[in-house]
Formats: C-alpha cells, structure tokens, sequence
C-alpha cells in the first residue's frame, strides 16, 4: 500500500513540470525577524496561486536560502540559484546590502529578481532585469511631507533621521518637500539605528515646540521613540513610514504610547479587496501572527511575477522581463499599481494611524506628483 | 536635568553588565564576549518565566539563579579545558559560543522581538518637567541595592576574600588553601547572575527581548571595564557611569556627528593614549 | 555554467586568504593581537572605489593607491601599540574598527550609509576580467602573497617579530628594536590588507561601509586561529574553510549557524593551536 502511494507520488511529481522561483531571506543572524516575515509571505502567495490554479497550469515552487544578510552569500547564492537550481525568476526578501549586490549578478546573469522590501536607491539602476515592489523612499517622504502639512496643517517640523540608507533617503525627501509647501524645519538630529534613548534629542526637540516630528526609523526604534515622548509630555503628532508598519510597533511601546502617531505605508489592512482579507485572515492563522507590511511586500512580489509570467505566456526569463512592465492590476496586497519604464513601483499611499492600539486608515494619497517615482 | 537622570539609568545598566564582566575578567584574564550570550539568556528566562508566573521578582530571582548556574557550566565545559593556551584561543571559543547562543535562543523563542511589560504600580516622578519613569526609579534602586551587595560579598566573606586572592595570584591562593575551582565557579555565578539581572532590566526598561540584544552589549561592556582598568571593581563602576555621561552629554551637543558607540569608542581610545592601563588601574597590594 | 558559483566561491576564499595571511603577521608574528583587522581592509577598498567611482582612475593606480594609504594607515595605527598592551590593545583595535566604520557611514564624502555603487569592472591588460578571469587574478596574487609570507617566515624578519612575541625584553636584550618590528608589522599587515580590499572592491562592484564592521574582523580572527596561526598554511586553510563551510552546511538549513559555531568552539577546544597549527591533527597527518 505505501508502495502504490509513493510511486503514485512519483507520478504526481513527474506530471506535473514547476515553474521555480528562488527566494533569498536573512534566517539567521541581525535580520532573521524581518527574514521570517518575508518567507512567511512569499510562502502565502505560493500557495494562493498554487491552489488556485497554478500559472499557466503549472505549480510554483519555492526554493528559498538564508543569506545572513550579508552581500558575500546573496552573490553567492546568484549564481546557485540561476545556474545549479535554474530557477526563473527571484525575489530578495533581503536588505539593501545584499539585495544591491546581488541584483548586479542577476542582471549578468539576465535573471529577473523583484526586490520586496529594500530601500537603496540604486538596486533597480542595475539594470533591466531588476524591479522593486516597494516604495521607493523618495516617494514615501514625499508623502509625508504632504501627510504633515496639507493633512496635518503643520508649520514647523522636527527631523529624526536614522543613519542608515533607508533614514537618510526617507529625511532628505520630506525635508525638501516640506520646504516646498511652505513649512519651516525647526530641528533636526540623527540616530543609529542601535540608539535606544531618544530622550536627549526629545529634550531638545520640546524645546523647539514644533507642530508635529517626522521620525524615520523601524518599529523597534518608533515604539522607544513614541514612549519616550509620551514620558516626556510631548504631545504633538508623530509622524512614521513603513518602518513602524508591524504589529510590534504597538506592542512594543509602553503605556499605549503608539495611539496617535501617523504612519504612510502599503499595507491598507481596513481594504475591502478579497485578497487583502484572505492575505490577513490566512497569515495570522497559519503562523501566529499579525501580517506586517514586510510580508506583504513579498506577498506581493510573488503575486506580481506571476501575472508576470502570465502575460508572457511562457516560461522565459526575457519575456517574463518584458512583461513585467505590462503588470497592472488591483487584486494585490499592497496598493500596488505598475512599474514605472526604471522598473519601480507606482502606488496609492496609504495613511495609517494608530487607535486603540491597532492601524486604521486614515487617508490615501493617490496624487500622481506625489505617487510616481521619480530618479 | 533630564539629561543627568537618563545618564544614570544608562550608567547603572553599563554598571551591571560590566561588574559581572570584571568578575570573571579579574580571576580568568579572559576576553569572555559570551558574557553578552548569557545576558540575553537571563532576559529570555526572566521573560519566560514571568510569562509561566506572573511575578516579576520570582522570575526575577529564577532566572538569576538559573543564568548564574549556565554560567558555571560555561567556564567548567568550555573555558577550563583551554585555560593553559594561548590568551586568544578563549577568546575565539567566547566568540563561538556567543555564536551558537544567539542561534539557539532564535530557534527555541523565535526570531521575533518579544514585549516584556511589566508594571510596577509607582507613579512615575515629576520635578519641574524632568520626569523619573517607574521603570527608571526601579533600575536605579536594584542597581543601587545589586552593588552593596556585590560590596559586602568582596569585602565581607569568605568568598569574596577567595576571589580577591585568586585575582591576584591564582598559584598562591592555592598553595594558601584557597578552592580554585570552587571560587572560580563562584566568579562565574556572580558575574552570570548580574548579566541576567542587566539583561531583564533592560528586557523591561526597553520593553523588549530579542535573540540579538547581545550584540551591543558583546563590545560596550568591554569598553566600560577597559577603562576602568581591566579587573578593577571600582573602577568598572566608576567607568560605566562616566561612559553613560559622556555619551549622553556628546549625543546632546549637536554638530557632534558620530554615533554613540563610535563616541564611546573614541573615549576609551583617547583615554588609552593617556593612560595607557586605563583610568583606573587596579591597585597593586 | 554552474562552475560560476564554485569559483565565485574561490574568489572570496581568495580574498579572505590574503586578510588573514596579512593579519597573521601581526597576530601570528609579531604577538599583536588586533580585532579590527576589518578596518585596514574597508580603507583599502574604500581608497580603490573612491578613486575608480568618483575620479575614473584605472585599475593599477586604484590597486597602488589601496596598498599605500592601507600600508600608511597601518603605521599610523600601529604607533598606539607602542604604548598600549595586550588585551588594551585588542579593544583599542576594535575601537579603530567602529570609528573607521562610523566614519565611512557619516562622512558623505564616503558615501554615507549608500555605499560607493557604480564600481567598473576590473580592465586587466585591457581586458574586462569575468568571474573565471576574476578568480584566477585573484587566486595569483594570493600565490603572490604566500611566496611573500614564506619569504618574511624565513628571513631575519621573522626573527625580530618571533622574538617581539615571545618576550619584548630578551628581544631588546640581543638588539632587536621592538618598537620597529612592531611597526613593521602594522605596516605590512596593513599594505596586504588594502590589497585584499581592492580586490573586494573590484568584485562586488560596490562597497557598503557595513562589509568592514567588527563582525568582519571577528571572522577574520576566527579563520586564522582555526587555521593555527603561526603558519603559512594555516590561514588559508582556515579562510577557505570557514568560507565553504556555511555554504556546505546549506542543507541542514536552519541549524546552520547552531553548526558553524559549535565546529569552531570544537576545533578550539581539542585543536588549540589550530588545525594547522603546532599540533594541529591536520599538519601531522600532511607529516606522515
């Protein structure tokens, strides 16, 4: 009888061809927490499609490895996944690091790779094989700056930029933007993303009593951020990107400090759109917590290929590339909308704020000047 | 003012880590960087514990009891086998172990940063606008209380007369009638302990316990023992609050561009460059 | 095709072989012990991505200038060891390590956290080098570097630096000036450690200030003391072993690194002195 059930198996798998998709993630080491949430996704998304339908009638098959989050493995890892497992496409569910120094190889190596969630500018500049899903942290300040002035009504504003690619990226768009429509920066400092006492630079920044604070950062800085401020008595509005978008964010501050602040980001968790509802109703209940906006990036990585690889109508490296342009739709988890012709994403903005220790949306910002990327 | 009391907070955490570091650093001479390994594990036991309990202070005191008897089993399975080598060959099985450490508290709790939420039910304090959170009052208390004791034991005990002894010269000591073994042990609960009393303090000051909140630690507490001169007690306290202060005063004079580890670093080297065994050497007697 | 991810592979043993050959004179050599290897490595390839990004400079000029300054900055470095000792000195070099790091970060000429991206590829001989070509130029000058690590273990040099590690005063007492052999070695360890980052440079296309930071240097330690140190041999067997190591431990997955560390606490505790070291069960096993 087990006999009859693995030749059967055996059959099964022989059938039937797989489309294969490589996946590099931090697993272990400093990124092993934003690693698991972006497998977690892009394991989601395999599935959705798998169990609906398949692409082109075949299954995806996700071969995924742990980078450390080091530039040495990604490159590595380029070439082991192009040319011994032949996958046909990857997604980087990695950092900016060894995201930009894989997509070169993947470039060379004329592999299309979507990076979910990095930030550096210069990944999609690799060349015409290397898209990103993600927002492109020009536009996100942007945003927030339109956030804190038009929506907002601020005036004077105060600037905590983190020093990493991403903080620094986020507080020299807002800063420029925000001079635009006519706002005055009244402060502003930087941190390491290892800092944990902000109550310095909040010292300073009472002193200042600007109308709201545009702080980059992540989650784990954002929740020190808010409570210090709270314990401080700082009450003015704070503002955060898609950094903050995790559940941890909230869980994290103490004394409900998280209620109040402000956030642009991807993931519209009030959306009405099926697939939203599944993507985190499914999460939660397949691995025991809320989605964040990092598994959703990668969600929707995978998604995005495979209209990719729809529209082509075959398994090509070259046209999957070509199609890619040609993606366009609305049943994505994020609100992505189209590649720009410098392969980045055009996309809705979401506000978010926190109330009662849960995102909701606030507004959307949906105007092309803001929302189309530009270099 | 509010910049003095945040310093002492941050001092009394750098206090904590770096006596039990000077512990074992004093009698050993080992560059024992999986001193940060264990304070993450008393932060992880503290909140699994506390999670299981409900109690803060019985958590609090089971996981010290238990992070100080890992600490043994470091030195008695990993440290004393190798203690005749060359001072690097240690120092690179520190390193190992901190390694596998971190790696082992992601598989067994997860990736994931964890919230520690503990609520004391003390009103924070508020002077003039500079504000003492409860959490600070209570890292301020048990630092205070954690070092009389840390005094009495060296100074009033047996014990403490054992390590004193074994710091100065381990072959002596022996040949005086002093247990090596049995103190050396000691060395390593003490120091393990008040690593896993630092690690859940600052597991609930931060609100947070993650499987890498060593890596930080794994340096700075380096920096704060080298500048009080490597093995000297007083000097590691001492040390730690000057650290916590000059970096809290040069992250608050703006224009000052470099991160607060780099400041600490650039302290210890310019100190160094001075006094060349740290500011405070330990006195010879 | 595949063979792409093996030499891949060999480039970075390659380069890593050279950081650890050049810290073995220090550590191996000279008794100098330093924790902050990664910060002569990130100026000599900052030095060569500077100069080819911003300025076009070609290739030789990139690689001569990488050598130089990391050589010049060594010496400069090393004057502090003169003054400070053991364990002092080893966090003095991690403190180098974290402000040199902090500095590429935070200084925009450096590019701050972006990086230098935009690197040309390598024009040897007029020739753009690929990945086969890139691991066989590397792969020369690491022959290179272990004829000149053989050289400096014969001479007299090796005389001046074993006797600076056993005992600087019995070395002062037969005439050998410690402080000069001390400085050499910084010198030295410092030049090869800025070949080594021009050699980064050239195959990653782009330097990120976090390829040089303290956990760097803690692998760099950790190859040559697997190794054994001491030893020509040694550091490139441990350079080449720890980097084969995480990318064959692959299929146990996500006990990897639990795997990685233990080996290195196993070999440390039962091959104190390296696998190649003295006693090392690998160097009398090549004996017999």
């Amino acid at each position: 009888m087990r006999k009859l059930g693995f030749l059967l198996l055996l059959v099964g798998v022989l059938s039937f061809a797989t489309i294969k998709v490589g996946l590099f993630v931090p697993l272990t080491g400093i990124g092993a927490d934003d690693g698991l949430s972006a497998l977690h996704g892009a394991q989601l998304a395999v599935e959705y499609i798998n169990s609906h339908g398949g692409v082109l009638g075949d299954k995806i098959n996700l071969l995924y490895y742990d980078d450390q989050t080091d530039p040495k493995q990604a490159v590595t890892l380029a070439y082991k996944m192009v040319q011994r497992d032949r996958v046909i496409a990857v997604i980087s569910g990695s950092y900016s690091g060894p995201t930009r120094a894989a997509a070169s190889i993947y470039q060379r190596l004329r592999t299309p790779m979507i990076a979910a969630y990095a930030v550096h500018p210069d990944i999609t500049k690799a060349g015409d094989y290397i898209f990103r899903v993600g927002t492109l942290a020009t536009v996100q300040g942007r945003a927030g700056a339109h956030l804190a002035v038009e929506k907002l009504g601020a005036k004077k504003i105060a600037i905590l930029t983190m020093d990493n690619d991403f903080g620094v990226s986020l507080a020299k768009a807002f800063k420029s933007e925000a001079e635009k429509l006519g706002a005055k920066i009244v402060y502003e400092a930087k941190f390491s993303v290892e800092e944990k006492d902000f109550r310095t630079v909040l010292s300073e920044i009472k002193k200042k009593n600007p109308d709201v604070i545009y702080a980059t950062g992540y989650y784990f800085n954002a929740s020190k951020i808010v409570t210090q401020a709270k314990e401080l008595g700082i009450y003015q509005t704070i503002i955060g990107q898609e950094g903050y978008d995790s559940p941890l964010f909230i869980q994290l501050s103490k004394n409900h400090a998280a209620n109040g602040t402000v956030i642009t980001t991807d993931l519209d968790r009030d959306s009405e759109k099926p697939v939203v509802k599944w993507f985190i109703k499914e999460y939660e209940e397949k691995y025991g917590r809320p989605a964040d906006m990092v598994a959703a990036s990668t969600f929707d990585a995978v998604m995005i290929l495979k209209k990719a690889i729809e529209i082509a109508g075959k398994v090509d490296k070259s046209a999957i590339k070509k199609a890619m342009l040609k993606v366009k739709g609305e049943d994505f988890v994020t609100g992505f909308k189209r590649f720009t012709s410098f392969r980045e994403a055009v996309r809705e903005v979401v506000c978010q704020v926190v109330l009662n220790d849960s995102f909701h949306r606030l507004c959307k910002i949906d105007d092309p000047s803001i929302t189309t990327p530009t270099r | 003012m509010q910049d003095v009391v945040n310093a002492l907070v941050l001092g009394s955490i750098y206090v904590l880590i770096s006596v039990g570091l000077t512990l074992v650093y004093g009698i050993l001479k080992i560059l024992h960087i999986a001193h940060a390994g264990i304070y993450t594990l008393g932060a992880f036991l503290g909140l699994m514990f506390y999670h299981m309990t409900g109690s803060f202070w019985v958590s609090l005191l089971l996981s010290i009891f238990l992070t100080g008897i890992a600490g043994i089993g470091v030195y008695r399975y990993f440290y004393r086998k190798v203690l005749g080598e060359s001072r690097i060959v240690p120092l690179v099985i520190s390193i190992g172990l901190f390694i596998v450490m971190q790696d082992l508290y992601r598989l067994v709790w997860g990736p994931y940063r964890q919230p520690f939420a503990v609520n004391f039910g003390i009103n924070d304090i508020r002077i003039n606008g500079v504000v003492i959170t409860q959490h600070q009052i209570v890292i301020l208390i048990i630092t205070a209380v954690s070092l009389i004791l840390v005094y009495l034991v060296m100074n009033h005990t047996k014990l403490g007369l054992a390590m004193r002894a074994c710091a100065e010269d381990m072959a002596i000591a022996g040949t005086l009638g002093v247990d090596v073994e049995r103190t050396i042990s000691m060395a390593f609960f003490l120091g393990s302990a008040l690593a896993a009393l630092a690690g859940i303090l600052v597991g609930v000051y931060e609100n947070n316990v993650y499987p890498t909140m060593g890596e930080v630690p794994s340096y700075k507490s380096f920096v704060v023992i080298v500048l009080g001169g490597f093995g000297s007690l007083y000097g590691a306290v001492l040390a730690g609050f000057i650290l916590a202060f000059a970096e809290t005063l040069l992250v608050a004079w703006k224009g000052f561009v470099l991160p607060r580890d780099a400041i600490a670093f650039l302290v210890m080297i310019a100190v160094l460059m001075i006094k060349p065994e740290g500011l405070f050497r330990r006195a010879t007697r | 095709m595949s063979l792409d991810y093996i030499l891949t592979l060999i480039t970075f043993s390659n380069i890593f072989s050279i950081l650890t050959l050049s810290l073995n004179i220090l550590v191996g050599y000279a008794g100098q012990v330093s924790l902050g290897h990664a910060a002569f490595f990130g100026i000599g390839a900052y030095t060569s991505a500077i100069l080819a990004a911003k300025f076009g400079v070609g290739y030789w000029w990139t690689l001569l200038a990488s050598v130089l300054i990391s050589g010049i900055v060594g010496l400069l470095l090393g004057l502090p060891s003169l003054r400070v000792k053991h364990d002092f000195l080893v966090l003095a070099t991690i403190g180098i390590n974290f402000v040199v790091v902090s500095m590429f970060k935070y200084i925009d000429f450096f590019g701050g956290p972006y990086g230098i991206v935009g690197i040309p590829m390598a024009k040897i001989f007029g020739k753009e080098l690929s990945t086969p070509g890139f691991s066989l130029y590397t792969s020369l000058w690491l022959v290179a570097v272990i004829l000149f690590d053989m050289y400096l273990n014969r001479v007299y040099a090796r005389y001046g630096f074993e006797a600076v590690k056993e005992n600087e005063k019995a070395a002062e007492s037969i005439g050998v000036s410690v402080p000069l052999f001390k400085i050499y070695a910084f010198t030295i360890s410092g030049a090869i450690a800025g070949l080594a980052g021009n050699l980064w440079t050239y195959q990653m296309g782009m330097v990120f200030p976090d390829d040089f930071s303290f956990s760097v240097s803690i692998s760099i330690l950790t190859m040559l003391v697997l190794g054994g140190m001491g030893t020509t041999s040694g550091p490139v067997f441990g350079a080449y072993t720890l980097t084969f190591l995480p990318e064959a431990l692959r299929f146990i997955q996500d006990y990897r690194m639990l795997l990685y560390g233990s080996i290195i606490v196993l070999v440390m505790m039962y091959q104190p002195s390296g696998l190649l070291g003295k006693n090392g069960i690998l160097r009398k096993l090549f004996k017999r």
